[in-house]
């Protein structure tokens, strides 16, 4: 009777346990009457005040109850793909590269309110066969940042950036920075900067047109480009030498930290920096009341090349809403959390103030005041601007293309070794 | 005590005792496993639905990988390198607190205590040591070696790697050795030393011999750490300077997660599996027919 009974209880035991692990809830119990849904927050940064903000429009509303989800560590793509093969995918996430692979598993958002004033040229990378699969998150740029009361006291006056139009013209600059004592240019070896940010430039240099980029890009893989007789990506190249040479960190170039950039520029040892707007949230820390802006990196001396009065602006990453493993509740919900985010007074102001992003549509009443986003929407208005041509990289060009770029930044390789490098590594994949 | 004769009753002390660990195990560890070989096979890429067989064609892409052999190479000298300098610095150091003197206890557990710390945040404390006190001092006092960051340099991120790996893992082994040290029973020593032994003599043929036990625990240990060590590795250099000190683990895990090649990461997983399971069933093999009874 006895023994019995216990291996009834091992039994009910053992069927319990594999009915735990095999049933996977669909993660979609409505608690209450309020609609469950999750939002995949990967960027570290505005985590925190992400959170307040879900706080906030939970507290405003009883029709959805939204939950965040952290990456746990892992890349944004990851945990996505974690979730998804769990079967608890987060109802609204966040990528960019990836567009391509989770597309089929995106809902449609043309119908979108905010479709209408997204920024133009925004929705480009997110449009397939006319419809619309992500919102734009925020637009980011990257350029030569400066500190401006270096470059005043080196230019003896109020420097101005649309002065600097050819690359002589930033040489003189930098001379000019260099006899005031302050170093002119400091250098992040980190790989997104050199490798995808950098090499942006002198694609986006390459061809007028979005379709004669992209067909760049092609024209890499298949070996019909040729980088030794490429005016663009040589010219490009003679700008890095250049900014090489006057490299704060010259002496150890892989050695310096991204945290180093930041405080060199706040406190005015060196005058500019590669790098982009994201960066002044550090820079204000250190100097909250100072000045500072963009500044093009011009590939040539000719002063007529609209890249050279143009800096690089992009959509980092662009918001989705699952429609694999969410009701039509959950998305319909999603849908309009992220309509609040972009249309309320509420979320707008924690867009621009609690963020820092500068927002993608033309209908913010709110406006970021600080200098570095007023510089950037400048060159948005003039229409100045680069397109960020390693939205549409191979996830392994900008490691690939860093790590050449970091051997010539420590003079491991010579030019011709960069060169071949390069071409070598796009024709693998042709 | 338990004496079960039916088949039954051996289920009943099976179930109350192995069961869970048992069930663990084959979820955790066994099923994923064999999931992962399956996988090697097609080219599923993480997010798709569906997948098709392909038979070897990852691994054919995996050994063609000029970066994978490289990278291999360079995590077999990092282990080497690793393996020796661990095991020496940690049977000195237990040698030191197991000499009798005054607060050898409070030296033990402090040897011990940077194992207690997570690698990752390890790596980060490292990385300021290596690219701001070390380079301060070595500007501040003119010394050549520490006057740039280790970490620019790939011969020396290397050398940092290996620093704070025998660093994190010494105090580990010390204290495996601590153990075979102490269960060695003092009438041998005794009667070597009224012999006339002397104390070099004793360690190097009483002592050693009588803890290869402990060596090979220790030797396996550290072999299979420095061979999967990825924590370290990431927060201190991220395989920088440009991909040079990217260990097996970590290209491993690149080339799965990082440029989305499932599958071949998959197959090179399987053949760092394969390697390492190789190397220490012949290094433990061969040290069990060294072990002697005293």
């Amino acid at each position: 009777m006895k023994k019995s009974l216990s291996i009834l209880l091992i039994l009910a035991f053992m069927v319990s346990v594999l009915a735990a692990c095999g049933g996977g809830s669909d993660g979609g119990e409505e608690a209450g009457s309020k609609v469950e849904i999750t939002v995949l927050v990967g960027k570290q940064e505005i985590a925190q005040q992400f959170e307040e903000m879900v706080k906030e429009y939970n507290e405003s509303q009883d029709g959805a109850n939204v939950t965040v989800v952290s990456t746990a560590g892992q890349n944004g793509y990851e945990r996505i793909t974690t979730l998804y093969a769990a079967g608890n995918a987060p109802t609204i996430m966040h990528f960019l590269s990836e567009f391509g692979e989770m597309q089929s598993k995106l809902a449609d958002l043309s119908d979108q309110e905010w479709v209408q004033n997204a920024n133009e040229g925004t929705l480009d990378y997110v449009t397939v066969d006319g419809k619309v699969y992500g919102m734009p998150m925020s637009v980011e740029a990257f350029g030569l940042l400066y500190n401006k009361s270096v470059l005043d006291q080196a230019v003896g006056g109020s420097f101005d950036p649309a002065t600097i139009k050819t690359r002589d013209d930033l040489k003189a600059l930098f001379d000019k920075i260099e006899a005031t004592g302050a170093k002119a240019v400091e250098i992040s070896p980190v790989d997104w900067s050199l490798g995808a940010h950098l090499t942006s430039v002198y694609m986006a240099n390459e061809s007028d047109t979005h379709e004669g980029r992209l067909q760049y890009i092609e024209d890499l893989k298949s070996g019909a480009a040729d980088l030794n007789a490429d005016e663009a990506f040589n010219g490009w190249l003679d700008t890095f030498d250049l900014l090489k040479e006057y490299n704060i960190s010259k002496d150890a170039p892989l050695a310096a930290l991204y945290d180093d950039g930041p405080m060199l520029l706040a406190d005015g040892e060196v005058g500019t920096w590669f790098m982009g707007n994201w960066a002044y949230t550090q820079i204000k820390e250190i100097d909250p009341d100072g000045e500072y802006g963009f500044l093009p990196l011009p590939i040539s001396n000719d002063a007529s090349d609209p890249g050279n009065s143009s800096i690089s602006v992009g959509v980092p990453e662009y918001w989705a809403i699952d429609k694999e493993q969410s009701t039509p509740e959950q998305q319909q919900a999603a849908k309009d959390f992220l309509n609040w985010m972009v249309s309320s007074e509420k979320g707008q102001d924690y867009y621009v103030n609690k963020f820092n992003f500068v927002p993608a549509y033309g209908n913010f009443a709110v406006k970021p005041q600080d200098p570095v986003s007023t510089s950037m929407m400048g060159y948005m208005e003039a229409g100045n601007t680069l397109a960020w041509m390693n939205n549409y990289y191979p996830p392994e060009a900008f490691p690939s293309m860093a790590a050449s770029l970091q051997k010539y930044l420590s003079n491991n390789i010579d030019r011709a070794g960069l060169v071949k490098e390069f071409g070598d590594y796009w024709k693998s994949l042709g | 005590m338990y004496q079960e004769k039916t088949f039954f009753g051996k289920l009943k002390v099976f179930g109350i005792f192995g069961f869970i660990p048992l069930f663990a195990f084959c979820t955790v560890i066994v099923l994923p496993f064999l999931i992962g070989i399956y996988m090697t096979f097609t080219d599923w890429n993480g997010s798709a639905s569906n997948s098709s067989y392909l038979g070897f064609v990852n691994y054919a892409d995996a050994v063609r990988d000029p970066a994978f052999w490289t990278s291999m190479w360079l995590t077999l000298k990092y282990v080497v390198v690793n393996l020796i300098l661990t095991n020496v610095l940690a049977f000195v150091l237990a040698l030191l607190v197991t000499s009798g003197f005054k607060g050898q206890n409070f030296f033990r557990a402090g040897f011990f205590t940077p194992n207690l710390i997570g690698g990752i945040i390890l790596g980060f404390v490292w990385q300021f040591i290596f690219s701001r006190v070390l380079v301060y001092f070595g500007s501040e006092f003119g010394w050549g070696l520490f006057s740039s960051s280790w970490l620019g340099d790939p011969d020396k991120a290397l050398w940092a790697l290996i620093v704070v790996g025998v660093w994190q893992n010494a105090g580990y082994m010390m204290l495996i050795y601590v153990a075979g040290l102490i269960g060695i029973s003092g009438s041998l020593t005794e009667a070597a030393g009224l012999d006339g032994a002397s104390w070099l003599r004793q360690l190097f043929s009483i002592k050693i011999p009588l803890m290869i036990p402990s060596f090979t625990i220790s030797l396996f240990l550290t072999l299979q750490k420095s061979f999967m060590v990825y924590d370290t590795n990431l927060s201190l250099t991220k395989g920088d300077p440009f991909r040079s000190t990217e260990l097996i683990a970590m290209h491993v895990y690149n080339e799965a997660f990082v440029n989305q090649n499932l599958g071949p990461g998959q197959a090179k997983a399987f053949i760092l599996f394969a390697i390492v399971a190789i190397i220490a069933i012949l290094q433990v093999s061969a040290m069990k027919k060294a072990e002697v009874e005293a």
